[in-house]
């Protein structure tokens, strides 16, 4: 069976169990920043994972995307284990944060094909993917001017491109739309749905709840570290009518359980 | 829900590690991105001062006294394979993990495979050839202010020894730079003040673990100024021949760049650091 299928009909793309990270402040106590999560992102599926700043949102990012090592529990990325087999995990993921960390300079052919080297694609492959992703992500108008004359939302798009180059099964987005307009966040989201049909498994954080609230197919609600509720939309909205109600009814009953 | 052949290459491929060509061709991405950076107008200013300041100062020399070839040599020495190397080093080899974690782009870089290392032997590469085509623009200029005789035995020489002093000092810079990221210069003068120019001083074992030593040895083999020196002075000096030094600095070289590309690869920034 080809791989790809497989993972859609059986194993989810990203998985995470009973993840636990723990820092020490500078105080020297024991922060527990994420606190026994569990869930997973099926091929082709969309999940939101929402909170408020300092829920854990990053953190756990990091953690999927083996920039962090986990207290306790596991991570894994088609298959791959993030401390066991970090680089099957790179190989198999894009990321996207917040900052587009894109320099002023270079034009997005170039960084593009930057990170497509970084990645260890041969020539010809950088090659293909571009013209894919100039496709795709409607790169044309831009691809060939200095990144430090675009907008937000063009450089967002070369940000997702890069996440992209290396057409990973799996993409982690940290609140990519948090310095975008609202023409920029609907063009991303836009894209995502795109990518979604394409196959792609996407886990999206975000405190904008507005804006994903018919995106996604799943919502992680996350509090303190802890899972406070996660399901469908209409199965979080029975109560409460929208999204943001059911977020805060969510937050309010995990505070004060 | 799903009907696309561009999904997900399958666990197959996706497990095909990069070739030899490709990583180093990664590499070489670093390596030319660096330079981009290091190619703007104030680096190259600062660039252009640097390899000015050697010659200002040997002109400012040569004309309220003469020196001789020896003395000469001696100058050149400490103001280019040892101070301007250094101080190119300094600039350009520290901030290799600061820099992305400033900018953002620490993460895009360390979410690939070998990104880590390939950052850190990019920017090895980049710093080093940014610091020896200055220090090699130093030593002509230099010398065109000095006249010595025999000009041409001394640019190889001296082109050698910028060569060993950048690689190895590039190496020595890269572990501060990935133990400490925000205060990597502070501690890499520490490093230079204590490690190179104090222990690398003290006639004892732990100078052997020094640049300054192999290139102060060399330097003296090369101008033959070991049947000359004091008895005193060759303590500052050991006896093995060039191609033993250059393999100590080598040998050094591959530990140092070892050690900082294993801690890197185990460096864990928490998001508070990184944004």
């Amino acid at each position: 069976m080809d791989r790809s299928t497989e993972l859609i009909d059986n194993d989810p793309v990203i998985k995470i169990e009973d993840l636990v990270k723990e820092y020490k402040s500078s105080d020297g106590t024991i922060v527990r920043a994420v606190d026994n999560i569990s869930m997973s992102v099926a091929a082709g599926e969309i999940v939101g994972l929402l909170g408020a700043n300092g829920a854990g949102k990053t953190t756990t990012l990091r953690i999927i995307a083996t920039l962090l090592q986990p207290t306790s529990g596991h991570t894994q990325v088609c298959g791959h284990d993030s401390i066991q087999e970090p680089v099957g995990v790179r190989q198999s993921l894009g990321y996207v944060s917040a900052t587009t960390g894109v320099p002023d300079r270079l034009t997005a052919r170039e960084l593009l094909t930057s990170f497509g080297r970084l990645h260890g694609l041969n020539e010809d492959a950088i090659k293909e993917r571009l013209e894919w992703l100039i496709q795709t992500l409607s790169l044309t108008d831009y691809i060939d001017r200095p990144a430090g004359r675009l907008s937000s939302g063009q450089r967002q798009r070369i940000s997702l491109g890069r996440a992209l180059v290396h057409n990973p099964p799996a993409l982690v987005l940290d609140e990519p739309t948090n310095a975008l307009d609202v023409v920029g966040s609907r063009d991303l989201l836009d894209t995502l749905d795109h990518l979604r049909e394409r196959g792609h498994a996407i886990l999206l954080s975000t405190h904008r709840l507005h804006e994903i609230e018919h995106k996604c197919d799943r919502f992680v609600i996350i509090n303190k570290g802890h899972i406070a509720a996660l399901g469908t939309r209409d199965a979080l909205v029975a109560d409460s009518g929208d999204l943001e109600s059911a977020f805060f009814h969510a937050i309010d009953r995990e505070t004060h359980a | 829900m799903i009907n696309s052949p561009q999904i997900a290459p399958s666990r197959d491929q996706l497990q095909n590690h990069p070739s030899e060509d490709n990583r180093l061709a990664a590499i070489r991405a670093v390596t030319g991105f660096q330079l981009s950076r290091l190619l703007t107008r104030p680096r190259l200013a600062m660039g252009l001062a640097g390899a000015i300041f050697p010659a200002a100062v040997m002109f400012a020399v040569t004309r309220t006294a003469s020196i001789d070839r020896n003395m000469t040599v001696v100058m050149i020495y400490a103001l280019i394979p040892e101070a301007l190397c250094v101080l190119g080093l300094l600039v350009t080899m520290c901030p290799v993990v600061a820099d992305e974690l400033e900018r953002g782009t620490w993460i895009h870089i360390a979410v690939r495979p070998g990104g880590r290392q390939n950052l850190l032997l990019g920017t090895f590469a980049a710093a080093v050839l940014w610091t020896a085509a200055v220090s090699f623009t130093a030593l002509m200029l230099t010398l065109l202010v000095a006249q010595p005789t025999q000009p041409i035995g001394l640019i190889v020489m001296f082109s050698v020894l910028i060569g060993l002093s950048c690689v190895g000092r590039a190496a020595l810079f890269a572990l501060p730079a990935v133990i400490l990221p925000k205060r990597a210069l502070i501690a890499s003068v520490g490093v230079a003040l204590i490690v190179e120019y104090f222990a690398g001083l003290l006639p004892a074992v732990v100078n052997q673990i020094t640049v300054s030593l192999r290139l102060r040895s060399l330097l003296v083999e090369w101008m033959e100024w070991r049947q000359e020196m004091p008895i005193e002075m060759t303590l500052f000096v050991d006896d093995y021949s060039a191609p033993v030094q250059v393999i100590a600095v080598c040998i050094l070289v591959f530990v140092l760049l070892a050690t900082a590309i294993f801690i890197l690869n185990h460096r864990q920034f928490p998001p508070s650091v990184e944004n």
